[in-house]
């Protein structure tokens, strides 16, 4: 999957990413290569002795894991990168068969690209996930603390950050959410704002109600109320969301329509076949809470709430088909932003190109510079004997027209350099 | 110098008002950054125009109906910005922007039509100014009873809410709370205005129907509140029952040009 390359490193170096990732390989290959977090400066360091490799960074994570590399040209004249493949076979001691169909590779240019993008989150299982960038900051760091990253590579990560942050500033990619659990909270926080001090009753047992409690409590649920026709599992079910920040209790099922007007937030899983809450039930808790809304997460099937709740105002039923239609409808949202993020990521990928092809140039330019400077002072030098009876006011002026001189009859060739410069790299 | 700083305010308002509806309804932080500097800027200009529209007129207060729309647009940014500035919420600019606008535009472009020169007294300036920030204050609470509607109506409809809206909750203390602001302003408007009508018309200035009005508006007001607060009122109804009392404060208002006693044109 090697593609075409444009210089991206100086002419002596080149940028080669070499990975795997959920579109390539399935689970159990990834499983095999991925690397804990205990041992990702060990692998970095390794990775960075190997022969030809100046800088490196190993990113790992459940579903990628990449060697971003910079090399030396010498390393690779023929333009193969088959270093790394061989580092990742004798690292994780796993035949090259079983390896090499899964691998994509990048050079220079898409190798940026590909960068870009994954720190953006474009190239992840869920588009527009916050934890890769959180991710490849982390791998950043671990290769800074081995020595593994310089000049370069500092440059190109330093240039990922500010690339992912402005697609999370610019686009939406990130602001809706994509799981069951995480609509719920975002609809909750729809309704209540900051979930701080809020009530969350549950009724019924189930992993999803538990998924969706947990999610709560991290933003700020302050109580939850647990119900259960067996109370020794709604106690057992309590305990577990017992924490500092978090009081717990248990309500008698029986008591269940007395107090659940406590709650600002409903979720039901039990597997009752018949409704628990009817519309009714609906407009008694809303006329004891004087109006304040209820938001009611009904995950069983069938289903808990009467579904003509939803009409009694300030009562907010959503039911599993709900929640995962919002959840689609923000995937489909996801999608649509990513295409902005793409111009974003091609737009910076190009800035980034011009900022490296005009450093290219430097080194030649500086030493033409330097070459008629030399020649300018050793004319004067040659000059001194008869200019010597001038004043010190017409020796400046000698002094100014040599350098102007110099600097007028130079610049055809050091723009004709920065244009080759660039035109090399396009090629 | 005075209109030209207002023509300035104009023009501000109406970039803002632009760089709102991206900013509030797609949640665009650089035109965020855009609509809240130019907000203030023309709130600025503003307020120094109607500074020096004081100064040149020697502290006597030229009122008309374009003057007080002049001060009903500034204090109605004036009490958005202080909402935005407590709540994050720019959605409210939608609507006040684009009135700001509007009741600015003749008095910057087309000033002095019906003025009338009072005398000087502070106790006037400060009738006004209160009257209208309660009016202010009740356009902001009804404003913000429809976005709870409307951002309701979406969540139960399970539709995509919208992003750029706040909370239903946030919604509804701005709701309320505007109208808790509003009502001392009211109050001590009406009754500067009184102290002043007794002094200077006498007890016939209570029977005319506009200032009879102005007490009604005041009781359908203080229900409002009452009703809210201990029903805990919200959504339509809310809507229905700020709408009412908007409307009694428009005929109020609309009353002005009729009132024998209580009008910008002279008698």
């Amino acid at each position: 999957m090697s593609e075409s390359s444009n210089k991206t490193a100086s002419s002596t170096q080149r940028l080669v990413l070499l990975g795997i990732n959920h579109n390539t390989a399935p689970i159990d290959v990834r499983e095999r290569l991925a690397i804990p977090a205990g041992r990702l400066a060990d692998a970095t360091r390794t990775l960075v002795h190997q022969p030809g490799i100046r800088e490196g960074l190993i990113l790992s994570t459940c579903n990628r894991v990449e060697l971003l590399t910079l090399q030396d040209d010498a390393a690779t004249p023929d333009g193969a990168s088959p270093d790394l493949p061989r580092f990742l076979h004798e690292y994780f001691s796993l035949s090259p068969a079983s390896l090499q169909p899964h691998f994509y590779e990048f050079h220079d240019r898409e190798a940026v690209r590909h960068l870009f993008r994954v720190a953006s989150s474009l190239d992840s299982m869920v588009v527009g996930e916050p934890q890769i960038l959180g991710q490849v900051k982390d791998a950043y760091t671990v290769a800074r603390e081995v020595g593994a990253v310089s000049t370069a590579l500092e440059s190109l990560l330093q240039r990922t950050f500010t690339v992912a942050k402005r697609i999370r500033t610019e686009t939406q990619i990130g602001s809706s959410s994509v799981s069951i659990a995480s609509v719920a909270v975002d609809l909750a926080r729809k309704i209540f704002g900051t979930l701080q001090g809020k009530t969350v009753l549950i009724v019924g047992a189930g992993k999803m109600s538990e998924l969706a409690a947990r999610h709560l409590i991290q933003q700020g649920a302050s109580t939850i109320l647990v119900a259960n026709r067996t109370e020794s599992r709604a106690r057992l079910m309590a305990g577990q969301f017992e924490t500092p920040g978090c009081h717990t209790a248990v309500i008698p099922f029986e008591a269940l329509y007395e107090q659940a007007d406590r709650a600002d937030i409903v979720i039901t899983s039990t597997g009752s076949p018949q409704k628990i809450f009817t519309r009714s039930h609906g407009q008694q808790f809303l006329h004891r809470r004087r109006s304040r809304p209820m938001f009611f997460i009904d995950i069983a099937v069938p289903r808990d709430v009467d579904p003509s709740m939803n009409q009694v105002e300030g009562c907010f039923v959503y039911d599993i088909d709900d929640l995962q239609q919002v959840a689609a409808a923000n995937l489909a949202d996801r999608s649509r932003e990513a295409a902005a993020a793409e111009s974003i990521v091609s737009r910076e990928v190009d800035k980034y190109q011009q900022r490296l092809q005009s450093r290219d140039a430097v080194p030649a330019i500086l030493a033409l510079q330097q070459n008629a400077e030399a020649i300018r002072e050793a004319e004067l030098a040659r000059a001194a004997k008869r200019l010597a009876n001038l004043t010190p006011d017409q020796q400046a002026a000698v002094e100014a027209l040599t350098r102007s001189l110099t600097a007028k009859l130079l610049h055809p060739q050091l723009t004709a350099l920065r244009r080759n410069t660039e035109s090399n790299d396009k090629d | 110098m005075s209109l030209t700083w207002l023509r300035v305010a104009v023009l501000l308002y109406g970039i803002a008002a632009l760089a709102v509806l991206p900013a509030a309804l797609y949640d665009r932080p650089r035109w965020r950054h855009l609509a809240i500097p130019a907000t203030i800027a023309a709130l600025l200009f503003h307020f120094v125009a109607l500074a020096e529209m004081l100064n040149a007129a020697h502290h006597t207060l030229p009122v008309d109906s374009h003057e007080t729309q002049s001060l009903l647009a500034l204090l109605l940014v004036a009490t958005f910005l202080t909402v935005y500035a407590r709540y994050r919420t720019l959605a409210l600019g939608i609507f006040v922007l684009p009135i700001a606008v509007l009741l600015t535009l003749v008095p910057a472009f087309r000033p002095g039509q019906e003025t009338i020169l009072l005398a000087h007294s502070g106790w006037i300036f400060l009738h006004i100014v209160l009257l209208l920030a309660a009016y202010a204050a009740l356009f902001l609470s009804l404003m913000a009873s429809l976005l709870y509607f409307f951002q309701e109506r979406r969540l139960k409809a399970k539709q995509p809410a919208f992003r750029s809206l706040p909370p239903l909750e946030t919604t509804d203390q701005i709701a309320l709370k505007t109208l808790l602001f509003g009502l001392p302003c009211m109050t001590a408007g009406l009754l500067i205005g009184s102290a002043l009508a007794e002094q200077t018309i006498g007890p016939s200035y209570f029977l005319d129907p506009k200032i009879l009005l102005a007490f009604a508006m005041w009781l359908a007001y203080v229900g409002m509140i009452f009703i809210r607060r201990h029903s805990g009122l919200r959504g339509r109804r809310a809507v229905y029952l700020s709408s009412f009392v908007f409307l009694v404060i428009l005929a109020v208002w609309a009353a002005n040009q009729f009132s024998s006693v209580h009008r910008f044109t002279t008698p």
